[in-house]
């Protein structure tokens, strides 16, 4: 069961940040309810506040701004999945929705519940990362942006203050064309990642720009490879460069065994998608720009 | 085969089942759907240690509270097996209502009851439980050890204290024939080890119970059972309460799997909270308490088989170690079944069984679909491929020269429940299998390379119908039915079998109606409680239609014999020379004699006769024991594609084909068969449910994210799975029914295992075979591979 609480349904963000503010650290965001609701049953979280943000509508929007796209922290897993602008220019979150959870659940999960839970496995983050993504911060003083990156700290651990929300997500445009994402979880629907990978990359004839290779489950936060980038970036595609790359993302990971998998399997399996996932991307990269 | 003249107007028609509605509007009511008038909530205290000694439980919190507690010092000091299907000097007793000592993570230890759920669950926070934590025994061969903390010094068999040594519950050896000649004349033998897992049963609903309490001291019990006769006499046993005044309901249930053939635990417990406190009361378990409260049985088999040269079996000696977890609900039955699963298999000359079931400080293990028959099935199907392989002969000729058919002795329940086999489709179903499948054209097993890999794989076996036998043996098997036709031709079937979702008492209705030529639409099944209807032992076993339709085609006939006796009366024509059948556009039954047609009564008229004249009811009770237990065969042919780089495995294609006798309603009977599948496929690859070794906690801490079970996402399109049915008839059945239930899953691991064999080379012989462990397997041979190379 779960523990007595308060409620409110907030009715913008203001409203949102308002109660946040009166009921201090007490007070929790309630959005799809899929992680914290879980939490509250298990008693690792017992605030006495929620404040439900699930009917502001400010929140629900996705838009294309100058120079990014504006996803509203709201949208949910099922929004992104039938939002055309992330269909046409971000498919690699396309793709990440056939993979996340069951339909109920994506009809109710965010992304911003998804980003600000942070998870070592949210299946969002990994793609955010290869897509540059910035998000959007906002207390009743006014916005800060920071980099996804910087946002994720830890292991169920952000930048956010207690009286603060995640309010967008900012990703920069134009997008690389190549985008690829691969996830492995104990089976192929409703599972958590054992390892999630994405992939986004341009190509200039053949050699590989603005690579950028995200992983999910394989660390206590989801994070890029860098040394895994290094090794394609300014290069001319190849097999043996992808199978390269590949090698360096699982050395670059620290996997840990757990119910899902082991250590060594996690390492074989960031090799065997980080590699599949570089051709992908590299294949769709080639497609002629519209 | 049904024989020719047999017109049957029920039987094998595919009809909507009476259910149906009800299941898919949300309109049915189980047990958590109860509500009564001033109804109360209770929630049980579990331990959170898998070994522990309990010093002391505290109250005065909760009871300050205004809730009512329960503990091991409220309840009767009765050690009792919730499970009383075996006969009671097979019972080994080693459970209390709530427990004097903590042996696994989940374990009731108190229980509480307040007027709210909210109350409930804060009164349940404030019990204090002092617990001595001991050695946590998670490992089988470690709970052997000289030294191991003893989880029980003593349990009872029958009326008899049993000490208990190294944590053995129950060992059994069963010999037939001389095994070392049987050796030592085969041109092969091999030898594997294999180990099946403790997986959880994952049905839908979670077990729940409502207690009342009546005015006459008595009580009335809505349960999650699958037998209300044997809850009603374990509650009358535990709290010394006559039976009738006991009346425990028949509640829709959302799926077993075998989960509750016993009295649940909580069942007891709610009992105990409404006798101490006068209210009505109802218990619910959470999903995390339930996957902590049962598993399958695990079994560790090695497995010897000698063949001569001509592809006959000589012996076999088996080795079985079964880790049962905390409490021993039916270990004996257990090993009974396993040896004798193995026995029906295939005809060996000579066989040694040598079983051990031992205690350790996990979920208690339970029966689950198929009790010993998937794990049995595929060390046994495993290893006569390879047995095939070693021979080179065709696995699927292998064992059409080695099994059980047609006149031989099948074990439906171990060594003391046998009879003659009678019916037997199994060539048909090897034979249409390879055809489906393409059997000729599998690869050569090991012959592939690059990413993706193909492999057909087959296995074969069954599982019994009922557990009868010509003579008394270790377990109670029989039925009964009432069966009253009403004044406007409409039947009522009273009958306390359980339908676990898979439409049993729809097919009870079917054979009814049958007997009866009334239009099964005019048949209905009376809600069922213990004071009104006559004793079935339970739906387990695959009995249900056999043994249960049994029951209800015996007592159909006896109402058709009364029926005709009146219509004789009425209509002027000898008994013998009137036949029923039922007539479409009336929507009845009609009584008349084909040589003089216009001498006719519908059922309707003629038991209204009977009620203006006083002649009485029309209506029969009957009790039946089946004197066989038929196997019902099915054989499993399935493709595989294995992605290598990460180990995933697709299945392509299912092919399954079943021998359940005549099929009383194809699409039910189609869909055990994808059930089967699914359940199996689950086992097969996906369903890991294991222990963390020092805490004794569940690595998924009972939760369904790590809890995994196949989705659909797993499953094969519809489109490619090929069902059948052999053309079989069972003389001894129901118009010749067999079962189908728990036959439906049992050769399916084995049918993976061998699938992945031929596509990667590579014997798996531990459950789950998941991506995990096929990559690990394929580095292993590879490595191996390379090395010989380098030799
Ligand atoms: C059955 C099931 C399957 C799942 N499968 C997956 C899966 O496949 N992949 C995956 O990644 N996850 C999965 N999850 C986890 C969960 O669904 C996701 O993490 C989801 O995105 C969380 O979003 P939410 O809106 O439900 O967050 P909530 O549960 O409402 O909130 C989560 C946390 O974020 C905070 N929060 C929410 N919104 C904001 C905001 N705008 N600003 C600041 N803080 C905020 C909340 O206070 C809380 O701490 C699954 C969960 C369940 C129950």
């Amino acid at each position: 069961m779960l523990p007595q609480t308060d409620y409110v349904k907030a009715s913008s963000v203001a409203h949102a940040l308002d109660m946040l503010h009166q009921y201090g650290t007490g007070a929790a965001i309630l959005a799809g309810g899929t992680d914290l609701i879980v939490d509250m049953r298990e008693r690792r979280r017992e605030p006495t506040m929620l404040v439900d943000i699930s009917s502001v509508e400010e929140l629900a929007e996705i838009d294309v701004g100058t120079g990014n796209i504006r996803i509203g922290a709201g949208v949910t897993v099922a929004g992104l999945a039938g939002s055309a602008i992330v269909q046409h220019q971000l498919p690699l979150v396309t793709e990440v929705t056939r993979h996340f959870a069951d339909y109920l659940t994506r009809n109710r999960a965010t992304i911003g519940g998804n980003l600000a839970n942070a998870s070592p496995g949210a299946d969002l983050v990994p793609p955010l990362l290869a897509l540059n993504a910035s998000v959007v911060l906002a207390t009743a003083q006014g916005e800060r942006t920071v980099d996804l990156n910087d946002f994720l700290v830890g292991p169920r651990r952000t930048l956010l203050l207690w009286n603060e929300l995640v309010r967008a997500i900012h990703i920069p445009t134009p997008v690389p064309r190549g985008q690829a994402y691969e996830k492995l979880g104990l089976r192929t629907g409703g599972a958590i990642a054992v390892v999630s990978c994405a992939v986004s990359m341009d190509q200039a004839g053949g050699e590989c720009r603005r690579v950028r290779i995200g992983l999910g489950a394989v660390a206590p936060r989801a994070f890029r490879s860098s040394e895994a980038e290094q090794i394609m970036e300014g290069h001319m595609f190849s097999s043996d460069i992808a199978a390269r790359a590949a090698e360096a993302a699982a050395n670059s990971s620290q996997p840990i065994s757990d119910v899902r998998g082991s250590a060594e399997y996690r390492h074989a399996m960031v090799r065997a998608l980080v590699e599949r996932a570089l051709h992908a991307a590299y294949e769709r990269s080639s497609e002629p720009q519209e | 085969m049904v024989p020719e003249q047999q017109q049957l107007h029920s039987i094998g028609q595919a009809t909507w089942r009476r259910d149906g509605q009800a299941k898919v509007t949300g309109a049915e009511e189980y047990v958590s759907d109860i509500t009564l008038p001033r109804m109360w909530h209770a929630r049980v205290l579990r331990s959170p240690y898998a070994h522990a000694r309990i010093v002391h439980v505290d109250t005065s919190y909760a009871e300050a509270l205004g809730a009512v507690c329960l503990t091991h010092a409220d309840i009767p000091k009765i050690r009792y097996n919730e499970r009383i299907v075996s006969t009671p000097p097979h019972l080994y007793r080693d459970r209390y209502v709530l427990a004097d000592k903590a042996r696994h993570v989940g374990e009731a230890i108190a229980a509480v009851a307040a007027p709210t759920e909210a109350a409930a669950e804060q009164a349940l926070r404030a019990l204090r439980v002092e617990y001595e934590v001991l050695e946590t025994i998670t490992d089988p061969e470690v709970a052997m050890w000289d030294g191991t903390e003893p989880i029980y010094t003593n349990v009872q068999l029958g009326d008899q204290e049993l000490s208990i040594e190294h944590n053995i519950a129950v060992q059994r050896t069963i010999e037939l024939g001389d095994i070392e000649h049987g050796f030592a004349n085969s041109a092969v033998i091999l030898e594997r080890e294999f180990a099946t897992s403790r997986i959880y049963h994952a049905q839908m609903e979670t077990k729940g119970v409502v207690c009342r309490p009546e005015s006459d001291g008595g009580i009335t019990v809505w349960p999650t059972a699958q037998s209300i006769h044997n809850v009603r006499q374990l509650l009358g046993e535990i709290y010394s309460l006559p039976l009738h005044k006991i009346n425990v309901k028949r509640v829709p249930i959302g799926g077993t799997f075998g989960s509750s053939i016993q009295m649940n635990s909580v069942i007891p417990i709610c009992v105990g909270l409404t006798l101490k406190s006068g209210k009505t009361i109802k218990l619910v378990t959470t999903r995390e308490e339930d996957m902590y409260d049962h598993v399958r049985y695990p079994s560790r088999i090695r497995l010897k088989l000698g063949a001569t040269k001509d592809g006959l079996l000589t012996a076999g000696h088996m080795h079985a170690l079964s880790d049962i977890g905390a409490h021993n609900t039916q270990a004996f039955a257990f090993l009974s079944v396993l040896s004798g699963w193995w026995a029906s298999l295939y005809k060996l000359p000579a066989m040694k069984f040598e079983g051990k079931a031992v205690y350790t400080n996990k979920t208690p293990s339970c029966a689950m679909q198929g009790f010993g028959n998937p794990q049995a099935t595929f060390a046994v199907e495993s290893l006569m491929d390879d047995l095939a392989d070693a021979l080179g002969i065709d696995p699927v000729e292998f064992r059409l020269r080695n099994y059980v058919g047609l006149g031989g002795t099948f074990w439906g329940q171990g060594p003391s429940v046998q009879s003659i086999v009678l019916s037997d489709g199994v060539p048909e179903l090897l034979e249409k299998g390879m055809e489906k499948i393409g059997w000729p054209g599998r690869p050569v097993s090991g012959s592939q390379t690059g990413r993706y890999r193909r492999g057909i794989g087959m296995a074969r076996g069954f599982h019994t119908s009922g557990a009868g036998a010509p003579k008394p043996g270790e377990v109670i098997d029989y039925s009964g039915a009432f069966i009253k036709v009403n004044e406007d031709g409409t039947v009522d079937v009273v009958h306390a079998l359980m339908d676990h979702g898979g439409g049993t008492l729809d097919a009870i209705a079917k054979i009814v109606a049958e007997e009866l030529g009334i239009p099964s639409d005019r048949i209905g099944i009376s809600p069922a409680d213990t004071l009104t209807t006559v004793y079935d032992v339970v739906t387990h076993a695959t009995r249900g239609v056999y043994a249960g339709g049994g029951a209800a085609h015996k007592a159909a006939r006896k109402v058709k014999a009364i029926l005709l006796d009146y219509a004789s009366r009425v209509l002027g024509i000898e008994t013998n020379a009137l036949v029923i059948e039922p007539d479409e556009t009336l929507g009845q039954g009609v009584i008349y004699c084909p040589s003089f047609p216009e001498r006719r009564i519908t059922v309707g008229a003629l038991a209204k006769l009977c009620q203006t004249n006083s002649w009485g009811s029309i209506a029969a009770v009957e009790s039946l024991r089946q004197v066989n237990c038929p196997p019902a065969y099915v054989a499993y042919f399935v493709e595989v594609e294995v992605d290598t780089e990460t180990g995933s495995v697709r299945t392509v294609r299912a092919v399954i084909g079943s021998d359940c006798g005549t099929v009383v309603n194809p699409d039910l009977a189609v869909g055990q068969l994808e059930g089967g599948l699914s359940k199996g496929l689950g086992y097969a690859l996906v369903e890991d449910n294991s222990w963390e070794q020092e805490s004794g906690r569940l690595l998924s801490k009972g939760f369904w994210v790590d809890g995994k079970t196949p989705a659909m996402s797993e499953s094969p399109l519809l489109e490619d799975i090929d069902t059948f049915f052999a053309d079989s008839y069972e003389p001894s059945g129901p118009f010749g029914a067999k079962g189908i239930g728990e036959a439906a899953t049992n050769p399916c691991a084995a049918a993976y295992g061998n699938a992945l064999y031929n596509a990667l080379g590579i014997r798996f012989t531990e459950l789950p075979i998941t991506p995990e462990r096929i990559v690990a397997s394929m580095v292993a041979a590879e490595s191996g591979a390379t090395k010989a190379v380098l030799v």
